[in-house]
């Protein structure tokens, strides 16, 4: 950015190392577990729900019961007032059993949360290799839940032994409204808004609106124009305080039917709708769980190719390590900023090392350069010779001359 | 991270959640306690008629009690309290993580497609061909036999070399014996070493020895000292196990011919030894957080970040990374290219050519090195290559 020419650094030293390789790497692993914030929210938002479902079902039949033994008929005789009151008992079993159903799956979240939180004790801990192969699974069953790869996703979370590390069964809670949006279903999606209403109110979702216009504008398809104002009264005149444009925009379909060539009502009644809707959806669940927007895998792929990407990386020789060198991945890194460097970092050609003040450069009389190591190697056992790699010219090791790159 | 504090505020929810569970258990317990007394009082009534009460007043007792109780007000106290130990909890995850990692995303064009094509690479690049199989079958991409057949052939050698079988992998080295050599690999001489140590065990020194003379013969001008050693084991056919030749024998040598033969077979093929999906995303892992920090400092200067080409700052990835040689002119600091490479002072210090031009007065007289006291002039510098 700065092309200000500064006063030079002083010691001539080589290609400067990091102060502390291994600091370095403790310290980017410590910031990559503060980015594992999804890992450790979707279960809770998860017990949150459930604990909440729990706790209305109990009140509302708790409260149900004893409003029912308080009106209990008086003078029917004893024999009604015990079958009544039987059937009460009866009745609070029944909650009961659903009560410690319920428990059940409280306790099952609890566990997920819990294994959470030691799989990321687990990534200061030591075993770098078994975390990052866990975290790349992790990621993979993220994208492919989120892309309805459900059968895949489930067999490799099995596989790898991670079903409490994935959130398959929050995925599976919300297919059941994607599948019913994508065969034209509303109910399932407004029983969905009615159960996180005031969390959904706080965010200012409008799911639940564009669902009611989309059935006020299935109503008009279908001709039923008495039918569909009296939908649009009950269910979207609600809305109108915050949303009159797109409410009368929608109205007006009642004039134009979904015959009308007129391009703002003519998208209202294109199939596509009913896509979009979709994805809505899926935004609001994915905010609703304390999820990102986008696959964890695409988030970490465009940060990894942009640190990744160089001019160097577009060349013809660019090395296979290079995740660069292939095709879809020099596809992705298009539209992605290229990486900077400060300070000069060289890679020796033949070990294919870091050339630092522990393995200096030393430059051939052509002007080729590769490490000390590689290049003390070649001489042991060729007598003293060096032959260039990529120019096959031969030297005297004694020829060599030190590069001191600040 | 405070993974302590995370774990207390954690188990206070979980106290709290049991808490409310168990309340509601015994209100319900209590309720039906109460109403089992009153069908009881009401049966025995029936039984041996007192005539003292009826059953309406049993009723209205029961009512009066159920009224006392007040089970619902405590169900709600527990559910506030369950709900303030999740906020907290909530709140510190929030302050211990960063809650949004796709600040530094670019809505970009990025293609599903082409993603899919490389997580189902991975899948057989890792042996995993049913996963793979499942994928492509799930994803729809069209055809992902291409992508699996190499694959299948690899792990077929390597299965085969776990059951010490060398068949598979000997053929595979000698079909392509000339790109080994090429890469200067020396897999498949290793291959017969492990032949022949297992005829020379196995079988007989005359088996090892006819081996030895059809195998090892075009290896002998490049090779001569191991092969010397090799044929020194056939003086100790059958106690190889207490030779100097002994380590032969050992296991880790199956185990890191397994290792060069997927690092070769990856790189004929054109591709890393290690999963490229794999690098990528480790590379994520450690250039977020620099993105992240990035993009919050940019967007307090009101800069543009979808839109800039390359970053402003160096993101700080480990040395395993780096594939490609970098120079910085130290003077000029910016990063060599074709029209300014950089060049070696006779001091060994190195800078690039326009700071050379710029020194030297576009070669007009002798210069100073900027980082000692040695003077140059511009012939004297060499263009360096990486
Ligand atoms: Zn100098």
């Amino acid at each position: 950015m700065e092309m200000a020419i500064d006063t030079p650094s002083p010691s001539p030293s080589s290609a400067s190392p990091a102060p502390s390789a291994a600091a370095g790497r403790q310290t980017r692993a410590a910031e990559s577990v503060r980015l594992e914030h999804q890992l450790v929210r979707v279960p809770l938002e998860a017990l949150r729900a459930t604990a909440r479902t729990n706790h209305r079902l109990a009140e509302k039949e708790i409260a149900a019961v004893l409003s029912s033994a308080s009106a209990a008929p008086g003078d029917n005789g004893a024999a009604a007032a015990v079958d009544h009151l039987t059937s009460l008992v009866s009745r609070l079993h029944g909650l009961k059993r659903k009560m410690e159903e319920g428990a059940r799956a409280e306790e099952l979240q609890v566990q997920r949360c819990r294994a959470r939180l030691d799989r990321l004790a687990a990534a200061s801990a030591g075993d770098d290799g078994e975390w990052e192969d866990m975290r790349l699974k992790r990621i993979l069953v993220d994208y492919m839940l989120r892309m309805s790869y459900y059968d895949t996703a489930a067999k490799l979370a099995e596989t790898s032994g991670i079903q409490d590390l994935v959130d398959i069964d929050v995925f599976l809670d919300a297919k059941r409204v994607i599948d019913s949006l994508q065969n034209k279903e509303i109910a399932p999606a407004l029983a969905w808004c009615a159960e996180n209403k005031s969390r959904l109110k706080k965010s200012k979702s409008k799911l639940e609106f564009l669902l009611r216009l989309q059935e006020f504008v299935e109503l008009v398809r279908a001709k039923n124009s008495l039918q569909a104002i009296a939908y649009g009264r009950k269910y979207l005149a609600p809305w109108a305080s915050t949303h009159m444009k797109e409410l009368q925009r929608v109205f007006a379909t009642l004039v134009f039917r979904s015959t009308t060539n007129c391009v703002p009502y003519k998208v209202l009644f294109e199939l596509n709708q009913w896509d979009s809707l979709v994805d809505q959806f899926k935004q609001e669940f994915y905010k609703l769980y304390g999820m990102t927007l986008e696959p964890l895998l695409n988030i970490y792929l465009q940060a990894g190719l942009t640190a990744l990407k160089t001019p160097f990386c577009f060349e013809g020789n660019c090395p296979k390590e290079d995740p660069l060198s292939l095709d879809g991945f020099r596809k992705l890194a298009e539209p992605l900023p290229f990486s900077k460097q400060h300070h000069s970092k060289l890679v020796c050609h033949i070990t294919k090392e870091l050339m630092d003040t522990e393995n200096p450069p030393l430059v051939l009389p052509n002007g080729y350069v590769y490490s000390t190591k590689a290049l003390d190697e070649m001489a042991k056992k060729n007598e003293g010779k060096i032959t260039c790699p990529r120019t096959g010219e031969v030297y005297n090791y004694t020829e060599l001359v030190k590069a001191y790159i600040s | 991270m405070e993974l302590d504090s995370l774990r207390e505020a954690f188990d206070r929810v979980v106290e709290k959640r049991a808490l409310s569970s168990t309340k509601v258990q015994e209100a319900i317990d209590q309720i039906v306690t109460e109403i089992e007394q009153a069908i009881s009082r009401m049966q025995m009534m029936n039984t041996d008629y007192m005539g003292s009460c009826d059953h309406s007043s049993i009723m209205a007792e029961l009512k009066a009690k159920l009224n006392e109780m007040v089970p619902l007000n405590q169900l709600e106290g527990c559910q506030k309290e369950l709900n303030a130990a999740l906020s907290k909890y909530l709140k510190l995850l929030e302050k211990s993580f960063n809650p949004d990692i796709s600040k530094a995303y670019r809505n970009v064009d990025f293609e599903a497609c082409t993603i899919n094509n490389i997580i189902a690479n991975h899948f057989y690049r890792q042996g995993l061909f049913d996963l793979g199989d499942s994928f492509v079958h799930e994803c729809g991409e069209s055809d992902g036999t291409y992508l699996k057949l190499p694959f299948q052939e690899m792990y077929g050698i390597l299965e085969a070399m776990q059951a010490r079988n060398l068949e598979p992998a000997l053929s595979w080295a000698s079909k392509n014996h000339d790109q080994l050599m090429q890469n200067s690999s020396m897999l498949e001489l290793k291959l017969h070493q492990l032949q022949f140590v297992e005829i020379l065990t196995k079988e007989s020194r005359d088996e090892a020895f006819k081996y030895a003379r059809t195998h090892f013969a075009p290896f002998v001008s490049l090779y001569q000292a191991e092969i010397q050693r090799l044929m020194a084991c056939l003086l100790w056919a059958d106690r190889l196990d207490k030779s100097p030749y002994a380590e032969f024998m050992s296991s880790t040598h199956w185990d890191k011919l397994a290792e060069e033969l997927i690092h070769q077979f990856c790189s004929i093929l054109g591709q890393s030894s290690d999963s490229p999906l794999n690098v990528a995303i480790s590379a994520g892992f450690q250039g977020l957080p620099t993105l992240l920090k990035l993009t919050t400092v940019m967007a307090a200067k009101k800069q543009e970040w979808q839109a800039m080409k390359q970053l402003p700052v160096p993101i700080d990835i480990g040395p395993e990374f780096q594939y490609h040689s970098v120079f910085v002119c130290p003077v000029l600091r910016e990063q060599s290219s074709d029209e300014n490479p950089p060049m070696l002072m006779p001091c060994g210090h190195a800078v690039s050519k326009q700071s050379i031009m710029k020194l030297s007065k576009s070669s007009s007289r002798p210069f100073k090195c900027p980082y000692c006291p040695s003077e140059a002039v511009a012939s004297q510098c060499k263009q360096l290559r990486f």
